[in-house]
């Protein structure tokens, strides 16, 4: 059963065009990384999945239903959540509030209970009553994590979950999201660390300039060395 | 010494309420939705008006007026949000304030139109003998404005702040795309805001409607000072409306008591130019934690 | 013939003043005093277009400004005992006056708290005008004497439309040159793209402050005009209300030309006595029609006129937008003379740019970290480095859109820190923008010109009026701009609007910008980001041409490794705010230490 499937994606910004001709599929459970260089067009692509950019042109479609026109709040609502590279948390509120705030998107389906989200984040729980903006980075990320899993999705895009972290972040995102996905969630992960992208990603696609250069198994990309081809040209 | 204090510090608080439930509508709408609706006051006197209505053409018991009005305020706002503001939501700054200035202007032409006398009498919802706190007279009504208003000011920032309600609201202020991710719909959001915004004023309006009068000029004096009281509390701070509002009547009843009144209103708006260059963020901005 | 036509262009709006008289000659007396107050109300939307239109600020203030210029002059000749002409130069100064004030404060906010500012003079004057009884009659208002003008007093509303026009007319046709030459373009430019603007000499609070007090003499000259012929002058009358009214004039006839004030002012003016049939519903109809337009029509009047006549034919498209399109930059053709080009130079060991041992803090985060780099005349150097490396950080140092908290950057021996980032433009320094930042709204030539670099307030007044005499940019402008955009490859393109550029294109017209003051070093923001591996490449070439033949030193922020390697003959690499490696790009990729900062610990298989 496929859970995303993405068909000629054209994100543009005036005139920049940040995403060209763009078709991917995650299988649902799946987890498939998004590689390259910056400026490549990994964060357009997977902010126009989610409908915060527009597109320009092309399809998404999620769980087999046209999701090209709908507003991002409309999209998650449906069970494709985003946790934006910027995280986009509320400063001012509280880590039990930010939690409170995306069950509005659970809505009419299954709700998950806070309580297991302070179980995938202890250090969460401990930080009930704080407000975000005085969180450490790493905390931010989690609770943006953990905001998007409030949501109950059935696809989660993670875009460059690791950036600005301490590098012991790694250890502590891979087994996270690894056990996200024994829940049946399927990822999209975009990240610029070769570690945590191998430790995750079962595909992988990357893009250059806008364009999809490569794709195939993360087992194979690591073989060909395909990421210092795209990154640094032939060498 | 006090015995003269106190009446002008009474008169001023008693206004000061009023502004701050202006000034309350306007800094919710504009901390949802980053316009600042120049109908505001428009509204508030729509408000007034469908007081007289309520209380001297039709007879009604007063109380009607207080739970009927707001409600109707809101929704007559949150319909101009869809009709008109949401084709505007991508214009330009200027295109926003000349449709909401001239909304306000349509709106109290037509008020004008439906009723041709300069200005129409409220009566007050409480008659009977003031009452006497150290040395200084309070009239009923008086006393009701300051304690109503302000309690439904306050009730307003606590719902704001705590509930469900207030709750998409303060995301969407703090962060849009975060709030959407959450699954807060921009187009809900933005018409509760509006409906709230129109709330606040109608309640002004019932308010003020026995203190003033209604007449036309009631819509651009709460604008006015509704948007003067917001900047110097601080303009996306709801606790800040209501301390700008209390402040903003104070010094008006200062300066008319002290100076003249017709230089009062020169004095306020010396006191916002002073709030502004000093504190452009107003004198109780809302407490923002730094980011890491 | 083409300089004719432009002249043309300019003095439009002063010429439909005159044509205004002209049709006021055969209607009755009411009419004809109707025009005259439609003439100083175009006046005055002219005088706005200026200030929110191209300015981008908003006033409330207009209302208190006529006001001031009303009063000015009335009482330079019943206290003063000043002719009535000399009494408008008194209105001129008041005017200019005010408008200073205004900005004083004025240009440190936008939005908003620009119109609390600008309320706030506006209800102040007002009330002094009020409470001044002494002088002001107060309240009740004060009779304003005839005019008289060389010894005829005018008292007839035919005479009353002949002066008024005539002196509208020629404030107007000043509005209108200085808006269309260089002031104008430059008043964008500070408007719309702040940061490119500093980047290339223009002073935008400057530009803005000059905005308000043309604006504001403009519109207090309106007010003296109107003033004998309304004969009595009460502060009412100039009050909040009529600010808003007046605010409404660009808006809805349109905020990119001289048109845009002419067509809603004059348009908004004379409606109430268009709508005096409806009587009771004039100012129903008012209001619900200038929402009906900014709702549908977003580019004011102007906008709906420029469609209609699409419609209508391309003969008339041409005309008519060539006469209302802003400024439309001159059509002519001048052979450019190309500058001579040198053989390309063996790299010279001098350093132009040192950057030594720079530090930034951002709170905890250390930003940059005793950063040090350098860049000999003539060379092409990279600096790349993932994200979050600080690349970024140290570029807008270098580019003075940054203030460094230690170290220090010389450039041809002159120390760089201290200095504004305008003026960096004066030592040869110039840049491109990573969001290419082109003045959308100016056509490329205009772009070009303003990258000259001499774009001081007072100049460009000056060089409007002389662009209006001789009917174009001058020419040793115009023939640098040509050149520059001939280098570019983007010559035939000089008359286009930049905004409507493809990106590959829009970035050719930086890099022409970039060249045209002849600088010694260019700051390349991401050169290539969002354009196509064909476009990367045309533009990589055109980058390698103009190094040669101009001798212009490079400095590269890229994230794009391939094309850096290919066009850097060095490259610094940083990460985590410190240089990292620095040398020939082939060796410094090779590096472990710099594959490691790309792909984590591991790095790549």
């Amino acid at each position: 059963m496929i859970a995303l499937r993405v068909t000629g994606l054209m994100v543009t910004y005036g005139p920049v065009v940040a995403v060209r001709d763009l078709d991917l599929t995650i299988e649902a459970g799946e987890a498939l990384a998004l590689l390259g260089p910056n400026g490549a067009g990994k964060t357009s692509a997977v902010e126009a999945v989610a409908g915060l950019l527009p597109k320009r042109r092309g399809k998404v479609e999620f769980l087999g239903e046209d999701i090209s026109a709908l507003s991002a709040s409309a999209i998650v609502r449906r069970g494709l959540a985003l946790v934006p590279q910027w995280r986009e948390l509320f400063r001012n509120f509280t880590v039990e509030e930010t939690l409170l705030a995306a069950t509005t998107a659970a809505v009419g389906r299954e709700p998950i209970p806070l309580d297991s989200i302070y179980d995938l984040f202890p250090v969460l729980q401990e930080r009930r009553l704080q407000v975000a903006g005085s969180l450490s980075g790493g905390e931010q990320q989690m609770l943006a994590i953990g905001r998007a899993l409030v949501t109950n999705p059935k696809l989660l895009l993670l875009d460059e979950p690791s950036a600005g972290l301490a590098s012991g972040i790694a250890r502590t995102l891979i087994q996270t999201i690894t056990r996200i996905r024994q829940s049946n969630v399927a990822i999209l992960l975009v990240e610029q660390n070769m570690e945590i992208a191998r430790a995750i990603g079962e595909r992988c696609c990357m893009l250059a300039a806008g364009r999809l250069a490569w794709q195939g198994s993360m087992q194979e990309a690591t073989e060909r060395n395909e990421a210092v081809r795209v990154y640094f040209g032939e060498h | 010494m006090l015995a003269e204090l106190g009446p002008v510090l009474i008169a001023g608080i008693k206004f000061g309420a009023i502004y701050a439930l202006a000034a309350l509508g306007l800094v919710v709408v504009h901390k949802a939705t980053k316009t600042v609706n120049f109908a505001h006051g428009a509204f508030a006197m729509l408000g007034a008006f469908a007081s007289f209505l309520i209380v001297v053409r039709w007879q009604w018991p007063y109380w009607a007026a207080y739970l009927l009005i707001p409600p109707a305020i809101g929704l007559v706002a949150a319909a101009i949000e869809f009709l008109i503001l949401r084709r505007l939501r991508r214009a330009d700054m200027f295109t926003v304030v000349i449709a909401t200035v001239f909304l306000g202007i349509a709106l109290a032409e037509g008020f004008r139109l439906t009723y041709n006398t300069e200005l129409l009498a409220v009566p007050s919802p409480f008659a009977g003998a003031p009452f006497v706190v150290g040395g200084v007279y309070i009239t009923r009504d008086t006393l009701w404005v300051i304690t109503g208003a302000l309690l439904a000011a306050v009730g307003c920032v606590i719902l704001f702040r705590r509930g469900k309600l207030g709750r998409g609201m303060r995301a969407m202020a703090s962060n849009i795309r975060g709030a959407q991710l959450c699954g807060y719909s921009i187009d809900h959001i933005y018409m509760l805001a509006w409906f709230l915004g129109g709330v606040l004023a109608g309640l002004a309006g019932v308010f003020i409607a026995p203190v003033t009068g209604v007449s036309v000029d009631l819509s651009i004096a709460v604008i006015t000072a509704g948007f003067v009281a917001g900047v110097i509390g601080g303009f996306d701070s709801p606790r800040g409306a209501i301390l700008g509002g209390l402040l903003l009547g104070i010094a008006e009843s200062l300066s008319a008591a002290y100076v003249s009144s017709a230089m009062k209103n020169c004095i306020s708006f010396l006191l916002l130019f002073v709030v502004l260059m000093w504190r452009p963020q107003g004198l109780f901005p809302e407490r923002t934690a730094r980011s890491v | 013939m083409s300089d004719r036509r432009l002249d043309l262009a300019a003095t439009g709006p002063a010429l439909f003043i005159i044509l205004c008289i002209a049709a006021g000659l055969g209607v009755d007396s009411y009419s004809q005093y109707v025009i005259a107050l439609a003439i100083v109300a175009i006046l005055v939307g002219a005088a706005l277009v200026v200030l929110v239109g191209l300015a981008r600020c908003i006033t409330l203030a207009s209302g208190s400004i006529m006001a001031l210029g009303a009063y000015a002059s009335t009482l330079a000749v019943l206290d003063l005992g000043a002719p009535y002409l000399v009494s408008l130069l008194l209105a001129l100064f008041a005017g200019a006056a005010a408008g200073w004030l205004i900005a004083l404060p004025g240009t440190r906010f936008r939005g908003h708290n620009l119109a609390m500012v600008t309320l706030v003079f506006q209800s102040v004057c007002i009330i002094l005008i009020r409470q001044s009884t002494w002088l002001t009659g107060g309240a009740e208002g004060i009779r304003v004497p005839s005019a008289t003008v060389f010894g005829w007093t005018i008292v007839s509303d035919l005479g009353f439309l002949v002066l008024i026009g005539v002196l509208a007319a020629a404030m107007t046709l000043i509005l209108t040159i200085l808006l269309r030459g260089p002031f104008g373009k430059c008043l964008q430019a500070a408007a719309n793209n702040e940061i490119a603007a500093e980047a290339f000499g223009v002073n935008v609070r400057g530009y803005l402050t000059a905005a308000f007090i043309v604006s504001s003499i403009a519109i207090a000259f309106a007010g003296a005009l109107a003033a004998p012929r309304i004969r009595i002058l009460d502060p009412d009358s100039f009050g909040i209300l009529e600010s808003i009214f007046l605010l409404a004039y660009p808006i809805v006839g349109g905020m990119q030309s001289v048109w845009g004030g002419l067509l809603g002012g004059g348009g908004l003016r004379i409606l109430p006595e268009l709508l005096r049939p409806v009587a009771d519903y004039q100012e129903l109809f008012y209001a619900t029609l200038v929402i009906v337009i900014v709702m549908f029509f977003p580019g004011g009047l102007t906008e709906l006129l420029r469609r209609g006549a699409a419609l209508i034919g391309r003969s008339g498209r041409g005309r008519l937008s060539k006469a209302i399109a802003p400024g439309t930059p001159w059509s002519g053709t001048i052979p450019a003379v190309a500058l001579p080009i040198p053989a390309p130079t063996p790299e010279r060991a001098e350093k132009l740019l040192l950057v030594e041992a720079v530090d930034k803090h951002f709170d905890a985060l250390h930003a940059v970290d005793a950063a040090s780099l350098a860049v000999p005349v003539g060379a092409i150097h990279g600096l790349i480095g993932p994200n979050g490396a600080g690349k970024t950080s140290l570029f807008n140092i270098i580019s003075g859109f940054l203030a460094a908290d230690g170290g220090r950057i010389e450039f041809a021996g002159e120390p760089l820190l201290d200095l504004r980032a305008r003026d960096r433009i004066r030592l040869g320094i110039t840049r491109t923008f990573q969001n290419v930042a082109v003045f959308g709204q100016l056509s490329c030539l205009d772009n070009v010109i303003i990258g000259r670099g001499c774009n001081g307030v007072v100049e460009a007044m000056g060089a409007s009026f002389d662009r209006f005499i001789a009917g174009a940019p001058t020419l040793q402008a115009r023939r640098e701009a040509l050149a520059a955009l001939d280098s570019a490859g983007l010559a035939d393109q000089a008359q286009s609007l930049a905004g409507a550029l493809s990106l590959g294109d829009q970035r050719r017209l930086e890099l022409a910008r970039a060249i045209v003051s002849s600088p010694k070093l260019i700051l390349l923001d991401e050169p290539v980001s969002g354009v196509s591996e064909a476009e990367a490449e045309e533009l990589r070439q055109l980058l390698l041409r103009i190094n040669a033949e101009r001798t212009i030193a490079m400095l590269v922020v890229e994230h794009n490794i391939p094309f850096v390697a290919r066009l850097c003959r060095t490259l610094s690499v940083m990460g985590a705010g410190r240089v990292v490696a620095e040398g020939k790009p082939a060796e410094v990729i090779a590096l472990p230490t710099v594959r490691q900062l790309y792909f984590g610990e591991e790095g790549p298989a």
